[in-house]
């Protein structure tokens, strides 16, 4: 009996460790996705207040202008369109994933050739 | 029965002590306080954590070093090539933001990021370090961020005012983004248990969704932090490897 058995209690662990290990795979959220969630969260939380700020500090500062020069009501309505304006740019780069460049040069548009394999719109960081 | 509500009450500014120079009242506040205590929490954890490092890490190490993981993760994979000089810059604003928002969420304590003017002191420096180090390294070619390229020169007169202006736009957005949801998420949390406090036998209702508020107010806190940091790392990577 003893000398049947040693081998089966193994056995059966090694089955718990493989439908153990097969659950991990299915069961919580793999680090990949994990760190994905949490980038759409912070992105999404970057967003929203981009466009409102932009707007506000914007027209702001067209009302100080105005103040300033006297030139009422000409600042504020010229500096809030801007404002909308700068507040949509910055939230279509958030969103579109080229927030680091500034300018609309995206590696490849430069000289025309975009190299192989490579997404024109994705930019790489380096 | 009636409760007066003020849930912006917590968010007074108390003298502690009182300190003038000059006219000017520098006072040592309760804001002030908060962030000092921030501030020996960070180096005590990062400081006792490492003193005794072993190999298989303790408790405390371990969380310094998913700490340090995370932030070097951050900066490598956004800064890239010559990213790593800012590291200690990135990791000293994002424990300090993270570790503020977090003592906040202690009941009765006090949270400094909801200041407007701590959060914008935060981001002033982080666009004025942007700033200098783009000029420093590459000088006047800096300029170029703001013009668009291969655009029509007639469109640039439009364009570059918008370049300017959204680029000028950062700190404070940056800033606000920071405040506003530390202040709403604090706010919020008070408006309910204000209800709570003044409806009685009813109070399970108002309670059982503070409970969640405070779920979702240590997720921004520990995001916000996050946040305020990996655009700080966006910034400095423009900053960087101007294009």
């Amino acid at each position: 009996m003893s000398e049947r058995d040693p081998p089966d209690p193994l056995a059966r662990l090694g089955e718990r460790i493989d439908r153990a290990r097969a659950d991990r795979v299915r069961g919580p959220t793999p680090v990949a996705d994990r760190s994905a969630i949490q980038q759409g969260l912070g992105l999404g939380l970057r967003i929203g207040v981009e466009l409102v700020v932009a707007i506000g500090v914007a027209t702001g500062l067209g009302w100080a202008i105005d103040r300033w020069l006297g030139t009422r009501p000409w600042g504020i309505i010229v500096l809030f369109f801007l404002g909308v304006a700068a507040g949509m740019l910055n939230v279509y780069r958030a969103v579109s994933g080229i927030s680091t460049p500034v300018g609309y040069r995206r590696p490849g548009a430069d000289g025309g050739a975009t190299r192989p394999g490579q997404d024109p719109w994705d930019d790489d960081e380096n | 029965m009636a409760i007066e509500l003020h849930p912006l009450e917590q968010f007074t500014i108390e003298r502690i002590i009182p300190i003038h120079i000059g006219g000017l009242d520098v006072s040592y506040t309760n804001a002030a306080l908060m962030m000092t205590i921030a501030v020996i929490f960070v180096t005590a954890l990062m400081v006792l954590a490492t003193r005794r490092a072993a190999l298989v890490p303790g408790r405390w190490q371990s969380v310094a070093e998913m700490l340090y993981e995370f932030v070097s993760d951050m900066v490598d994979s956004n800064i890239g090539q010559g990213g790593r000089q800012f590291f200690p810059f990135i990791f000293t604003l994002f424990t300090f933001i993270l570790f503020a928002n977090l003592l906040g969420m202690i009941p009765f304590s006090y949270a400094a990021t909801s200041q407007i003017i701590v959060t914008f002191a935060l981001a002033a420096v982080v666009f004025i370090l942007v700033t200098t180090i783009g000029i420093i390294r590459h000088g006047f070619h800096f300029l170029s961020l703001f013009v668009p390229h291969g655009v029509p020169k007639v469109l640039l007169l439009l364009l570059v005012p918008i370049e300017l202006l959204s680029y000028f736009i950062r700190p404070f957005t940056l800033s606000i983004r920071l405040f506003a949801n530390m202040l709403a998420g604090h706010t919020m949390l008070a408006i309910f248990g204000g209800f709570a406090a003044s409806i009685g036998f009813l109070a399970f209702f108002p309670t059982a969704i503070d409970v969640l508020l405070v779920g979702l107010e240590f997720l921004v806190a520990v995001l916000q932090a996050y946040v305020f940091a990996i655009l700080t790392c966006l910034y400095l990577n423009e900053a960087v490897h101007l294009h």
